[in-house]
């Protein structure tokens, strides 16, 4: 199966196992690869306003790094490179990139404990549930 | 029974409206900074130390002009046992890590440890904080936000310097900076943030003082425990989040340097009002748990700079024990 647009997400941890093995997916087909990012905005009732704005520029700029770091990742004769940065739910965001850029597979890293994945949740468990493509979830595992 | 229930009701109410005033009233003042020409990075060091301890400051000072010293100073005392030990100690075991840089730690815990040192001394040789002793915390805050704006200030330099020019196609959502004016309606909000701000800390300060007559409790133990606690929400939701989302130094900066304002400034400028005497309990006991509190979480982020959810339950443990000790044992 030859995949001709990929979204590839990560929030920054296990970029390389992320992306060293989208890339052998990819091998030598001609392929647009989406490197997205999506700044999360939520934050609880009594945030103060200025930290909520402060939080979501740090989020921003790492999400600028991440892109960064993909783009030198993926860069092949060929790969088209479109780097995706975005504010909202990372998953129904993900969800809805991956619908409106009619994408044929969606690559994104899994392998959170069953304690950190109860207590802090998991994006890629949402996206599971409501991709309109395949997806390829690559278990990262903490050096 | 009745009063009680309404005293609680008004005790939750006056803490959202003190957290909410102490929002509205540094969102705006941090525009008119910015209309009056301040740098932006100066506003948003300055905004970010103080907004989050704006509670505590204000009920310290409601304490002082009332003539509750005690409620005050169990405020600040207990607010910053509770920030490290159960603030910090929640968020590591909730996500798991929380990273901290050298720098980041070196200052903000030296600064933070130095603070409660020189606050247990003065507890010990002058018999609580007076004029003077304030006069100190208020010139060494204006070193500490200098040193703050300072590195802040390299950073963005440094941040500059790195940016290359980007080679792929970017699809990026800028929020434009609009450059406002000093209007009625900013003047307006700024005016009901303070307005709140007071009438909130009074209340809390009432119902507070009313509960404790009523429930028999140490007007101490309540500063120490329920407002403290109460005013340290935006504390506990900031920190909380910022280490889920994975902003390390937001999270742990955020406990490092609230502990800093509320006795700098939490209790200093209480203190230009009226001497804020010490009880001898706060002196052998609730300080010197602050400071071993402190001493504990620098040791265990030094470790592998940062803090683990093992790290967190210590925290956890800690602080439940100093509760127990303090309220069933002490009083």
């Amino acid at each position: 199966m030859v995949y001709k647009k990929i979204l590839v997400t990560s929030m920054g941890e296990f970029l390389d196992q992320i992306t060293d093995e989208t890339m052998e997916l990819i091998a030598d087909w001609e392929t647009d690869v989406l490197g997205v990012y999506v700044v999360e905005t939520s934050t609880p009732f009594l945030t103060p306003k200025k930290v909520e704005e402060m939080m979501i520029t740090e989020l921003t700029s790492r999400g600028k790094q991440v892109l960064d770091e993909m783009e030198k990742k993926f860069q092949a004769p060929n790969i088209h490179f479109t780097k995706i940065l975005k504010e909202g739910d990372p998953a129904d965001e993900i969800v809805n990139i991956a619908e409106e850029e009619g994408v044929d597979l969606l690559v994104m890293g899994t392998g959170k404990s069953i304690v950190d994945k109860h207590l802090l949740g998991s994006v890629s468990e949402k996206v599971v549930h409501s991709s309109p493509c395949t997806i390829l979830l690559i278990r990262t595992v903490k050096e | 029974m009745l009063w009680i229930l309404t005293l609680i009701v008004i005790l939750i109410i006056s803490l959202i409206i003190v957290i909410k005033s102490a929002d509205i009233f540094v969102d705006r003042i941090v525009e008119v900074g910015g209309a009056l020409g301040i740098s932006e990075i100066i506003l948003g060091v300055t905004a970010s130390a103080i907004g989050t301890s704006l509670p505590e400051f204000g009920s310290a000072m409601m304490a002082a002009i009332f003539n509750s010293p005690d409620l005050g100073v169990g405020v600040v005392i207990g607010s910053n046992i509770w920030n490290i030990a159960g603030i910090l100690g929640i968020s590591a075991v909730f996500a798991g890590t929380i990273r901290s840089s050298l720098k980041g730690l070196t200052r903000d815990g030296t600064f933070t440890l130095l603070t409660a040192l020189i606050l247990m001394g003065f507890m010990y040789f002058t018999g609580g904080v007076n004029a003077w002793s304030s006069l100190v915390f208020i010139v060494m805050y204006g070193i500490y936000l200098w040193i703050l704006i300072r590195d802040q200030k390299k950073e963005a330099n440094d941040k500059k310097t790195d940016e290359t020019p980007s080679r792929g196609t970017t699809e990026i959502s800028y929020r434009p900076k609009e450059k406002k004016k000093i209007t009625p309606s900013i003047v307006a909000w700024c005016l009901v943030g303070l307005a709140g701000l007071i009438i909130g800390c009074r209340l809390l300060i009432y119902s507070g003082e009313e509960l404790a007559t009523i429930a028999g409790i140490p007007l101490m133990i309540m500063g120490l425990f329920t407002l403290a606690i109460g005013t340290s929400i935006p504390e506990l939701v900031v920190t909380f989040n910022s280490a889920r989302k994975g902003l390390h130094d937001l999270s742990i900066g955020t406990v490092l340097g609230s502990n800093t304002f509320n006795i700098m400034i939490g209790l200093g400028i209480p203190a230009l009002i009226m001497e804020i005497p010490t009880e001898q309990i706060s002196l052998i006991f609730d300080a010197p748990v602050m400071i071993f509190v402190i001493i504990l979480l620098l040791l265990l982020i030094k470790r592998g700079m940062k803090l683990t959810r093992i790290d967190g339950l210590i925290l956890l443990i800690t602080y439940i024990t100093y509760s127990v000790i303090r309220i069933a044992i002490l009083g």
